[in-house]
């Protein structure tokens, strides 16, 4: 089940070296069944064993204010945008602030967003209409638009948050399987 | 049996310290930090064995033990654990086998060991 412990204002001793602490991975992903919860420290540049040090300590904070074991990993911007940080890409885009509860790449003036296509051209008229009511409700329901967030940037093509991902395409696949997705940062 | 045990664990973590000093002036920060992980994973078991008498069978045990009588060392562990553990897919630097490198110093003074 989803995380959300950047909402809910863990209480968290770290010292001033600390730039952000991040949770992403699938734990923030709207219909997951994480096995642990991911998290990143971003550091000020400080000596590594310094930096080892403080992040167990958080580790171990948020251990006691959690079930799910933690997986935390911790950075410098050095180390941060290294081509050898698999986790960049996650961090970034699906990246949630436990300190500002926002998304970590505000930090950079950014916002994510998750931008599907889809096509219906090939599909039964009532498929279509299904369609259209899986994403923006009927008689009184809400669709997965107003439901989880999102909007219909014109036919075929809808934008909405990144921890949207897994609810949304698993729901629009049942429908069609002409679907395609893109990760992008809009200016905040 | 314990003693026979004990002095297994002993040379493995004084070979494994070694190997992993000889890795490090090599510049083979990857095999340095694998080698001084487990020179420390043979110190914890050492101190244990010392302790209570038993020494861990496996990573869970050992995990499990430490967390339940020996929560600072479990914490040493817990912290460098996950390097080892990604080590076959990230590119470890310098500085981080010169931690690990420390910890199992500081591990050894614990176990009263002489590396």
């Amino acid at each position: 089940m989803m995380q959300k412990l950047w909402l809910k204002k863990l209480k968290l001793n770290y010292s001033e070296n600390v730039l952000d602490i991040i949770q992403f991975g699938s734990s923030v992903l709207e219909e997951s069944e994480p096995n642990d919860i991911d998290i990143a420290v971003i550091f000020y540049q400080i000596p590594l064993k310094q930096q080892l040090e403080e992040r167990q300590d958080i580790k171990n904070q948020i251990k006691k204010q959690v079930e799910l074991p933690i997986h935390i990993e911790s950075f410098d911007f050095y180390s941060f945008f290294d081509k050898g940080n698999f986790a960049r890409q996650g961090i970034l885009f699906n990246g949630k602030s436990l300190i500002n509860e926002k998304n970590f790449a505000e930090n950079f003036g950014l916002i994510p967003k998750l931008r599907i296509s889809y096509i219906l051209r090939n599909l039964k008229k009532k498929d279509k209409v299904r369609f259209n009511y899986l994403l923006s409700g009927k008689q009184g329901n809400y669709g997965l638009l107003k439901k989880y967030g999102g909007e219909l940037l014109y036919p075929g093509f809808i934008e909405t948050l990144p921890e949207n991902e897994n609810i949304f395409l698993k729901e629009m696949k049942k429908i069609t399987d002409k679907l395609s997705i893109e990760r992008v940062f809009v200016p905040k | 049996m314990n003693e026979e045990k004990k002095g297994i664990l002993e040379n493995n973590a004084k070979e494994y310290f070694s190997s992993g000093n000889d890795e490090l002036k090599k510049g083979k920060y990857n095999s340095a930090v694998v080698l001084f992980f487990k020179s420390l994973i043979a110190l914890v078991d050492v101190y244990i064995l010392k302790k209570t008498g038993v020494a861990p069978s496996s990573h869970n045990n050992r995990f499990r033990t430490l967390q339940q009588k020996f929560p600072e060392i479990y914490n040493l562990v817990d912290k460098d654990f996950p390097f080892y553990q990604d080590s076959y897919i990230q590119s470890l630097t310098k500085e981080l086998a010169e931690v690990i490198q420390d910890d199992a110093k500081i591990m050894a003074e614990k176990a009263e060991i002489k590396l």
